[in-house]
């Protein structure tokens, strides 16, 4: 069993942005909010993590759920993709072609376009944790 | 923009950067995040394997 790393300055210095103020940056920009807490390693891991699922499925040439989705599957794609905050919004900068959901990349890319949604919204609660001072 | 990647390819991307976002959520040092990391995807290409290989037989 490996030990736990001995607090360092960062992680014992008065976190200088509330909760909710973390939450919304490791929303928009994925990693902003641990680096707001001076957590450099979990804010390139989960820049990284969310960036290339995102990148990746746009290079696929994945779906991207609008916020105007008629049916149930749409809304819950829409809430997954939102998830990647900038990526989301930059969307179309990246898919210019638009999806490709004949061919099996397309439908990969839209899986891997909600992961990378899911993954941030996974650092967005890890980083609120830690302000609220509930995670190392 | 877009990439043409193989079935395998894409899901090995997928796991290793999930693995890693994994690694950064439940470890505090680099080390055991690495190792965290690297065990996550090895078992997701494992599973991965192991689930495409049973569900050969009902592709033919």
């Amino acid at each position: 069993m490996a030990t736990e790393a001995p607090l360092t300055d960062a992680h014992t210095k008065p976190n200088p942005a509330g909760p909710a103020i973390v939450a919304v940056a490791a929303w928009i920009v994925p990693g902003l909010g641990h680096l707001l807490l001076r957590r450099w390693g979990r804010a390139l891991g989960f820049f990284l993590a969310t960036a290339g699922l995102a990148l990746g499925g746009y290079g696929l040439r994945g779906e991207v759920f609008s916020p105007r989705s008629s049916d149930p599957f749409g809304a819950l794609g829409f809430i997954a993709d939102v998830g990647s905050g900038v990526f989301y919004f930059l969307s179309h900068l990246f898919e210019t072609a638009g999806p490709e959901l004949s061919r099996a990349s397309g439908d990969y890319g839209t899986r891997l376009l909600a992961a990378s949604g899911i993954v941030n919204l996974l650092g967005v609660i890890d980083a609120f944790g830690i302000a609220r001072g509930r995670r190392g | 923009m877009h990439v043409h990647l193989s079935h395998f390819a894409t899901m090995a991307i997928f796991a290793l950067l999930v693995s890693v976002a994994f690694a950064c959520v439940g470890r505090h040092t680099l080390a055991t995040r690495i190792k965290y990391a690297l065990l996550s995807f090895l078992l997701f290409l494992a599973i991965g394997i192991g689930v495409a290989w049973l569900m050969y037989p009902l592709s033919r």
